[in-house]
Protein backbone atom coordinates (compact mmCIF):
# COMPACT_ATOMS: atom_id res chain seq x y z
CA UNK A 1 0.00 0.00 0.00
CA UNK A 2 2.74 2.57 0.68
CA UNK A 3 3.69 2.29 -2.97
CA UNK A 4 0.36 3.72 -4.06
CA UNK A 5 0.08 6.34 -1.34
CA UNK A 6 1.99 9.58 -1.60
CA UNK A 7 1.38 12.94 -0.02
CA UNK A 8 2.58 16.38 -0.95
CA UNK A 9 3.16 18.13 2.37
CA UNK A 10 3.88 21.42 0.60
CA UNK A 11 0.41 21.50 -0.86
CA UNK A 12 -2.22 23.77 0.66
CA UNK A 13 -4.47 20.72 1.03
CA UNK A 14 -4.21 19.34 4.58
CA UNK A 15 -2.19 16.09 4.65
CA UNK A 16 -4.96 14.10 6.36
CA UNK A 17 -7.33 14.99 3.52
CA UNK A 18 -4.76 13.85 0.97
CA UNK A 19 -4.50 10.49 2.75
CA UNK A 20 -8.28 10.10 2.91
CA UNK A 21 -8.67 10.91 -0.79
CA UNK A 22 -5.98 8.44 -1.82
CA UNK A 23 -7.23 5.59 0.33
CA UNK A 24 -10.75 6.10 -1.07
CA UNK A 25 -9.37 6.18 -4.60
CA UNK A 26 -7.41 2.97 -3.97
CA UNK A 27 -10.49 1.25 -2.55
CA UNK A 28 -12.63 2.43 -5.48
CA UNK A 29 -10.10 1.11 -7.97
CA UNK A 30 -9.63 -2.17 -6.13
CA UNK A 31 -5.97 -1.48 -5.40
CA UNK A 32 -7.06 -1.98 -1.82
CA UNK A 33 -9.47 -4.88 -1.47
CA UNK A 34 -12.09 -5.62 1.22
CA UNK A 35 -10.46 -7.11 4.28
CA UNK A 36 -7.01 -5.96 3.26
CA UNK A 37 -4.93 -4.67 6.13
CA UNK A 38 -3.68 -1.11 6.11
CA UNK A 39 -0.31 -0.18 7.55
CA UNK A 40 -0.38 0.78 11.21
CA UNK A 41 -0.58 4.48 11.97
CA UNK A 42 3.07 4.46 12.99
CA UNK A 43 4.20 2.56 9.90
CA UNK A 44 2.36 4.82 7.47
CA UNK A 45 3.61 7.92 9.33
CA UNK A 46 7.18 6.66 8.91
CA UNK A 47 6.64 5.61 5.27
CA UNK A 48 5.26 9.03 4.35
CA UNK A 49 7.37 10.97 6.89
CA UNK A 50 4.35 12.73 8.32
CA UNK A 51 3.04 13.25 11.84
CA UNK A 52 1.43 10.09 13.30
CA UNK A 53 -1.55 12.04 14.68
CA UNK A 54 -2.21 13.26 11.14
CA UNK A 55 -2.41 9.66 9.93
CA UNK A 56 -4.56 8.72 12.93
CA UNK A 57 -6.96 11.55 12.06
CA UNK A 58 -7.24 10.30 8.46
CA UNK A 59 -7.92 6.74 9.69
CA UNK A 60 -10.60 8.01 12.10
CA UNK A 61 -12.35 9.89 9.30
CA UNK A 62 -12.07 6.88 6.94
CA UNK A 63 -13.61 4.72 9.64
CA UNK A 64 -16.38 7.27 10.15
CA UNK A 65 -17.05 7.23 6.37
CA UNK A 66 -17.33 3.43 6.49
CA UNK A 67 -14.30 2.79 4.27
CA UNK A 68 -12.14 1.06 6.84
CA UNK A 69 -12.68 -0.62 10.17
CA UNK A 70 -10.33 -0.83 13.08
CA UNK A 71 -10.19 -3.84 15.33
CA UNK A 72 -8.52 -2.86 18.56
CA UNK A 73 -5.12 -4.49 18.82
CA UNK A 74 -5.29 -6.00 15.33
CA UNK A 75 -5.05 -2.94 13.15
CA UNK A 76 -7.09 -1.28 10.41
CA UNK A 77 -8.67 -3.07 7.45
CA UNK A 78 -10.65 -2.14 4.37
CA UNK A 79 -14.24 -2.82 5.33
CA UNK A 80 -15.34 -6.33 4.47
CA UNK A 81 -18.44 -8.40 5.16
CA UNK A 82 -22.02 -7.55 4.16
CA UNK A 83 -21.49 -3.99 3.00
CA UNK A 84 -18.18 -4.74 1.28
CA UNK A 85 -19.46 -4.56 -2.29
CA UNK A 86 -20.83 -1.11 -1.63
CA UNK A 87 -17.70 0.20 0.04
CA UNK A 88 -15.69 0.58 -3.14
CA UNK A 89 -18.70 2.10 -4.92
CA UNK A 90 -19.25 4.56 -2.08
CA UNK A 91 -15.54 5.44 -1.99
CA UNK A 92 -15.60 6.06 -5.74
CA UNK A 93 -18.66 8.26 -5.35
CA UNK A 94 -16.93 10.31 -2.64
CA UNK A 95 -13.90 10.96 -4.82
CA UNK A 96 -15.98 11.72 -7.93
CA UNK A 97 -18.30 14.04 -6.00
CA UNK A 98 -15.33 16.21 -5.00
CA UNK A 99 -14.26 16.53 -8.63
CA UNK A 100 -17.75 17.29 -9.92
CA UNK A 101 -18.26 19.80 -7.14
CA UNK A 102 -15.05 21.60 -7.99
CA UNK A 103 -16.01 21.77 -11.68
CA UNK A 104 -19.47 23.17 -10.94
CA UNK A 105 -18.05 25.72 -8.47
CA UNK A 106 -15.71 26.87 -11.21
CA UNK A 107 -18.59 27.10 -13.69
CA UNK A 108 -20.57 29.21 -11.25
CA UNK A 109 -17.67 31.57 -10.56
CA UNK A 110 -17.31 32.05 -14.32
CA UNK A 111 -20.86 33.37 -14.35
CA UNK A 112 -22.58 30.45 -16.11
CA UNK A 113 -26.26 29.89 -15.52
CA UNK A 114 -27.76 26.68 -14.17
CA UNK A 115 -29.21 25.81 -17.58
CA UNK A 116 -25.83 26.33 -19.27
CA UNK A 117 -24.17 24.05 -16.76
CA UNK A 118 -26.90 21.41 -17.06
CA UNK A 119 -26.30 21.37 -20.81
CA UNK A 120 -22.53 20.97 -20.30
CA UNK A 121 -23.10 18.15 -17.85
CA UNK A 122 -25.37 16.43 -20.42
CA UNK A 123 -22.63 16.71 -23.06
CA UNK A 124 -20.06 15.22 -20.66
CA UNK A 125 -22.40 12.39 -19.75
CA UNK A 126 -22.98 11.59 -23.41
CA UNK A 127 -19.28 11.55 -24.04
CA UNK A 128 -18.24 9.41 -21.09
CA UNK A 129 -21.35 7.27 -20.56
CA UNK A 130 -22.73 6.80 -24.07
CA UNK A 131 -24.52 3.52 -23.26
CA UNK A 132 -26.71 5.27 -20.73
CA UNK A 133 -28.16 7.77 -23.22
CA UNK B 1 -3.22 17.13 29.53
CA UNK B 2 -0.66 19.76 28.66
CA UNK B 3 2.96 18.74 28.75
CA UNK B 4 4.36 22.25 28.56
CA UNK B 5 2.77 25.59 29.43
CA UNK B 6 4.50 28.94 29.02
CA UNK B 7 2.69 31.91 30.53
CA UNK B 8 3.69 35.50 29.99
CA UNK B 9 7.33 34.62 29.45
CA UNK B 10 9.27 37.88 29.36
CA UNK B 11 13.03 38.28 28.99
CA UNK B 12 15.07 41.44 28.76
CA UNK B 13 18.78 41.58 28.00
CA UNK B 14 19.67 45.15 29.03
CA UNK B 15 17.47 47.36 26.89
CA UNK B 16 16.68 44.55 24.42
CA UNK B 17 13.40 42.73 24.90
CA UNK B 18 14.05 39.18 23.68
CA UNK B 19 10.75 37.69 24.82
CA UNK B 20 7.75 39.95 25.03
CA UNK B 21 5.12 37.85 26.75
CA UNK B 22 5.21 34.36 25.27
CA UNK B 23 2.11 32.27 25.97
CA UNK B 24 2.24 28.77 24.60
CA UNK B 25 0.59 25.49 25.42
CA UNK B 26 1.86 22.19 24.08
CA UNK B 27 -0.44 19.20 24.63
CA UNK B 28 1.08 15.91 25.76
CA UNK B 29 2.06 13.71 22.83
CA UNK B 30 2.12 16.61 20.39
CA UNK B 31 4.87 17.43 17.92
CA UNK B 32 5.07 21.20 17.93
CA UNK B 33 7.09 23.14 15.37
CA UNK B 34 8.34 26.59 16.26
CA UNK B 35 8.99 28.84 13.28
CA UNK B 36 10.31 32.36 13.16
CA UNK B 37 12.89 34.61 11.56
CA UNK B 38 16.39 34.77 13.07
CA UNK B 39 16.34 36.71 16.31
CA UNK B 40 12.63 36.13 16.90
CA UNK B 41 13.32 34.56 20.30
CA UNK B 42 13.08 30.81 19.63
CA UNK B 43 16.39 29.86 21.23
CA UNK B 44 15.83 32.22 24.18
CA UNK B 45 12.42 30.60 24.71
CA UNK B 46 14.02 27.14 24.83
CA UNK B 47 16.72 28.32 27.23
CA UNK B 48 14.20 29.97 29.53
CA UNK B 49 12.10 26.79 29.52
CA UNK B 50 15.08 24.75 30.63
CA UNK B 51 16.30 27.25 33.21
CA UNK B 52 19.52 27.88 31.26
CA UNK B 53 18.52 31.54 31.06
CA UNK B 54 16.49 33.12 33.84
CA UNK B 55 13.32 34.75 32.54
CA UNK B 56 12.71 38.34 33.68
CA UNK B 57 9.14 37.31 34.44
CA UNK B 58 6.58 34.68 33.51
CA UNK B 59 6.33 30.98 34.22
CA UNK B 60 7.11 27.63 32.62
CA UNK B 61 5.36 24.46 33.73
CA UNK B 62 5.97 20.84 32.76
CA UNK B 63 2.89 18.71 33.45
CA UNK B 64 1.63 21.64 35.48
CA UNK B 65 4.67 21.86 37.74
CA UNK B 66 7.80 24.04 37.66
CA UNK B 67 11.04 22.54 36.37
CA UNK B 68 12.91 20.46 38.95
CA UNK B 69 16.05 18.33 38.67
CA UNK B 70 13.74 15.29 38.60
CA UNK B 71 11.86 16.74 35.60
CA UNK B 72 15.15 17.12 33.79
CA UNK B 73 15.57 13.35 33.73
CA UNK B 74 12.58 13.21 31.37
CA UNK B 75 13.60 16.05 29.07
CA UNK B 76 15.99 15.68 26.15
CA UNK B 77 17.45 18.88 24.75
CA UNK B 78 19.48 19.57 21.64
CA UNK B 79 20.78 23.13 21.78
CA UNK B 80 21.37 25.30 18.76
CA UNK B 81 25.11 25.08 19.34
CA UNK B 82 26.55 21.71 20.15
CA UNK B 83 27.35 21.09 23.81
CA UNK B 84 29.62 18.18 23.03
CA UNK B 85 33.12 18.24 24.47
CA UNK B 86 35.72 18.69 21.75
CA UNK B 87 38.35 16.64 23.60
CA UNK B 88 36.11 13.64 24.28
CA UNK B 89 35.44 10.81 21.86
CA UNK B 90 31.92 9.89 20.80
CA UNK B 91 32.21 6.66 22.82
CA UNK B 92 33.23 8.62 25.92
CA UNK B 93 30.14 10.77 25.50
CA UNK B 94 28.02 7.65 25.49
CA UNK B 95 29.69 6.46 28.71
CA UNK B 96 29.22 9.88 30.27
CA UNK B 97 25.51 9.94 29.34
CA UNK B 98 25.03 6.40 30.64
CA UNK B 99 26.26 7.47 34.05
CA UNK B 100 24.30 10.72 34.05
CA UNK B 101 20.87 9.54 32.96
CA UNK B 102 19.13 6.44 34.27
CA UNK B 103 17.06 5.86 31.13
CA UNK B 104 19.93 6.36 28.69
CA UNK B 105 20.17 3.35 26.38
CA UNK B 106 23.76 2.90 25.05
CA UNK B 107 22.73 0.30 22.47
CA UNK B 108 20.12 2.68 21.07
CA UNK B 109 22.79 5.40 20.93
CA UNK B 110 25.08 3.10 18.94
CA UNK B 111 22.27 2.12 16.60
CA UNK B 112 21.35 5.77 15.97
CA UNK B 113 24.98 6.74 15.37
CA UNK B 114 25.24 3.92 12.86
CA UNK B 115 22.00 5.01 11.20
CA UNK B 116 23.19 8.61 10.97
CA UNK B 117 26.53 7.59 9.51
CA UNK B 118 28.75 8.32 12.51
CA UNK B 119 30.49 5.00 12.14
CA UNK B 120 33.63 5.36 14.20
CA UNK B 121 32.82 6.21 17.82
CA UNK B 122 36.52 6.42 18.76
CA UNK B 123 36.81 9.77 17.00
CA UNK B 124 37.12 12.87 19.12
CA UNK B 125 34.32 15.39 18.63
CA UNK B 126 36.96 17.89 17.47
CA UNK B 127 37.55 15.69 14.41
CA UNK B 128 33.87 15.55 13.41
CA UNK B 129 32.29 17.70 10.71
CA UNK B 130 29.46 20.08 11.71
CA UNK B 131 26.88 17.67 10.38
CA UNK B 132 28.40 14.72 12.25
CA UNK B 133 28.37 16.75 15.48
CA UNK B 134 24.70 17.47 15.03
CA UNK B 135 24.11 13.79 14.27
CA UNK B 136 25.97 12.81 17.45
CA UNK B 137 23.96 15.28 19.54
CA UNK B 138 20.76 13.86 18.02
CA UNK B 139 21.76 10.26 18.76
CA UNK B 140 22.68 11.08 22.38
CA UNK B 141 19.46 13.03 23.01
CA UNK B 142 17.18 10.38 21.51
CA UNK B 143 18.96 7.53 23.29
CA UNK B 144 17.88 9.08 26.59
CA UNK B 145 14.31 8.06 25.64
CA UNK B 146 12.86 11.22 27.15
CA UNK B 147 9.14 11.99 27.50
CA UNK B 148 9.79 15.53 26.30
CA UNK B 149 12.24 16.49 23.57
CA UNK B 150 13.24 20.09 22.97
CA UNK B 151 15.18 20.38 19.74
CA UNK B 152 16.69 23.66 18.59
CA UNK B 153 17.21 23.24 14.86
CA UNK B 154 17.97 19.52 15.06
CA UNK B 155 18.61 19.18 11.34
CA UNK B 156 20.87 22.15 10.77
CA UNK B 157 24.05 21.15 8.95
CA UNK B 158 22.76 17.68 8.11
CA UNK B 159 22.69 16.30 4.59
CA UNK B 160 19.23 15.62 3.09
CA UNK B 161 19.39 11.90 3.91
CA UNK B 162 20.18 12.52 7.58
CA UNK B 163 17.59 15.29 7.72
CA UNK B 164 15.00 12.73 6.67
CA UNK B 165 16.37 10.24 9.21
CA UNK B 166 16.02 12.80 12.01
CA UNK B 167 12.46 13.61 10.91
CA UNK B 168 11.64 9.92 11.07
CA UNK B 169 13.24 9.72 14.53
CA UNK B 170 10.94 12.54 15.63
CA UNK B 171 7.95 10.71 14.11
CA UNK B 172 9.01 7.48 15.78
CA UNK B 173 9.28 9.15 19.21
CA UNK B 174 5.93 10.86 18.64
CA UNK B 175 4.34 7.49 17.88
CA UNK B 176 5.79 6.31 21.21
CA UNK B 177 3.90 9.16 22.88
CA UNK B 178 6.72 11.65 23.45
CA UNK B 179 6.03 15.37 23.39
CA UNK B 180 8.36 17.17 21.00
CA UNK B 181 9.04 20.86 20.56
CA UNK B 182 11.39 21.70 17.72
CA UNK B 183 12.46 24.71 15.75
CA UNK B 184 13.56 24.77 12.14
CA UNK B 185 13.97 27.16 9.26
CA UNK B 186 13.02 24.36 6.88
CA UNK B 187 9.30 24.85 6.67
CA UNK B 188 8.86 21.68 4.62
CA UNK B 189 10.15 19.63 7.55
CA UNK B 190 7.82 21.33 9.99
CA UNK B 191 4.97 20.77 7.54
CA UNK B 192 5.64 17.03 7.64
CA UNK B 193 6.54 16.30 11.24
CA UNK B 194 4.57 18.85 13.24
CA UNK B 195 0.96 18.53 14.24
CA UNK B 196 0.84 22.07 15.60
CA UNK B 197 2.96 25.10 14.87
CA UNK B 198 3.74 28.45 16.44
CA UNK B 199 5.18 31.40 14.58
CA UNK B 200 7.38 33.74 16.62
CA UNK B 201 8.28 37.26 15.75
CA UNK B 202 9.97 39.91 17.88
CA UNK B 203 9.57 37.90 21.05
CA UNK B 204 5.90 37.09 20.61
CA UNK B 205 3.82 34.22 19.26
CA UNK B 206 2.03 35.81 16.30
CA UNK B 207 0.31 32.68 15.01
CA UNK B 208 -0.44 29.29 16.54
CA UNK B 209 -2.55 26.30 15.56
CA UNK B 210 -2.82 22.82 14.08
CA UNK B 211 -1.11 22.66 10.67
CA UNK B 212 -4.10 20.96 9.01
CA UNK B 213 -6.57 23.45 10.51
CA UNK B 214 -4.45 26.42 9.45
CA UNK B 215 -4.32 25.05 5.91
CA UNK B 216 -8.04 24.31 5.85
CA UNK B 217 -8.97 27.76 7.14
CA UNK B 218 -6.40 30.11 5.68
CA UNK B 219 -7.13 30.80 2.03
CA UNK B 220 -7.16 33.67 -0.38
CA UNK B 221 -10.65 34.31 -1.75
CA UNK B 222 -10.31 36.16 -5.01
CA UNK B 223 -12.95 37.76 -7.19
CA UNK B 224 -13.45 40.34 -9.90
CA UNK B 225 -15.63 43.32 -8.96
CA UNK B 226 -18.03 45.11 -11.34
CA UNK B 227 -15.85 48.25 -11.24
CA UNK B 228 -12.57 49.52 -9.80
CA UNK B 229 -14.39 51.80 -7.40
CA UNK B 230 -17.04 49.27 -6.36
CA UNK B 231 -17.80 49.70 -2.64
CA UNK B 232 -17.09 46.61 -0.55
CA UNK B 233 -17.19 48.09 2.96
CA UNK B 234 -19.80 45.65 4.23
CA UNK B 235 -17.93 42.67 2.80
CA UNK B 236 -14.57 43.88 4.15
CA UNK B 237 -16.02 44.02 7.67
CA UNK B 238 -16.43 40.21 7.69
CA UNK B 239 -14.57 39.02 10.82
CA UNK B 240 -13.20 35.98 8.94
CA UNK B 241 -11.14 38.31 6.74
CA UNK B 242 -7.73 39.44 7.99
CA UNK B 243 -7.06 41.94 5.24
CA UNK B 244 -7.98 42.81 1.71
CA UNK B 245 -5.87 43.68 -1.29
CA UNK B 246 -7.37 45.43 -4.31
CA UNK B 247 -5.76 45.83 -7.65
CA UNK B 248 -7.95 47.24 -10.40
CA UNK B 249 -11.16 45.23 -10.36
CA UNK B 250 -9.52 42.27 -8.65
CA UNK B 251 -10.17 41.89 -4.93
CA UNK B 252 -8.32 39.39 -2.79
CA UNK B 253 -9.41 38.61 0.75
CA UNK B 254 -6.98 36.87 3.12
CA UNK B 255 -9.25 34.64 5.17
CA UNK B 256 -8.40 32.75 8.35
CA UNK B 257 -11.54 30.68 8.60
CA UNK B 258 -14.69 29.71 6.68
CA UNK B 259 -13.32 30.50 3.20
CA UNK B 260 -16.42 29.05 1.54
CA UNK B 261 -18.68 31.46 3.43
CA UNK B 262 -16.48 34.38 2.40
CA UNK B 263 -16.57 33.17 -1.22
CA UNK B 264 -20.37 33.03 -1.03
CA UNK B 265 -20.47 36.60 0.34
CA UNK B 266 -18.26 37.81 -2.48
CA UNK B 267 -20.54 36.13 -5.03
CA UNK B 268 -23.54 37.77 -3.35
CA UNK B 269 -21.80 41.12 -3.81
CA UNK B 270 -21.87 40.60 -7.56
CA UNK B 271 -18.23 39.66 -8.03
CA UNK B 272 -17.32 37.11 -10.72
CA UNK B 273 -14.44 34.71 -11.24
CA UNK B 274 -14.45 33.67 -7.61
CA UNK B 275 -11.48 31.51 -6.74
CA UNK B 276 -10.36 30.06 -3.44
CA UNK B 277 -6.57 29.78 -3.43
CA UNK B 278 -4.89 27.26 -1.12
CA UNK B 279 -1.98 28.44 1.01
CA UNK B 280 0.80 26.15 2.10
CA UNK B 281 2.66 26.53 5.38
CA UNK B 282 5.33 28.72 3.82
CA UNK B 283 2.68 31.14 2.51
CA UNK B 284 0.95 31.13 5.90
CA UNK B 285 4.25 31.70 7.70
CA UNK B 286 5.35 34.54 5.43
CA UNK B 287 1.97 36.18 5.68
CA UNK B 288 2.12 35.97 9.49
CA UNK B 289 5.56 37.58 9.78
CA UNK B 290 5.22 40.11 6.98
CA UNK B 291 1.79 40.47 5.41
CA UNK B 292 1.82 40.96 1.67
CA UNK B 293 5.02 39.08 0.85
CA UNK B 294 3.76 35.52 0.61
CA UNK B 295 4.73 33.63 -2.52
CA UNK B 296 1.05 33.01 -3.17
CA UNK B 297 0.50 36.75 -3.60
CA UNK B 298 3.40 37.03 -5.99
CA UNK B 299 2.29 34.06 -8.09
CA UNK B 300 -1.28 35.29 -8.24
CA UNK B 301 -0.27 38.71 -9.47
CA UNK B 302 1.92 37.32 -12.21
Amino acid sequence: MPAILTVDPRSGVPIYLQIIEQVKRSVALGALTPGEQLPTVKQLALDLTVNPNTVARAYRDLEHDGVIETASGRGSFVRAGNGAANVSLAAGRDVAREGIDAALREAKSLGLQRSDVAHLVELSLTRWFPEDV
Amino acid sequence: MNAITLSGLYKRFGAFVALDGVDLTIPAGCVFGLLGPNGAGKTTTFKCMLGLVRATSGTVAFDGAPLTPATFEHIGYIPERSVLYDWMTVREHIEYMRHSFARFDPSKAHALLEQLGVGDDRKRVRALSKGMRTATAVALAFARQPDILILDEPTSGLDPINQRTVLNLIINEAARGATILFSSHQIGQVERAAERIGVMQRGRIVLEGAVDDLKAGRKIVEGILPSETFAIDGFAANPNIDRIERSGRVVRAFVHQQPDAVAADLTQLGAGGIRVVDLNLEDIFLDAVSPGTSTASVVEEA
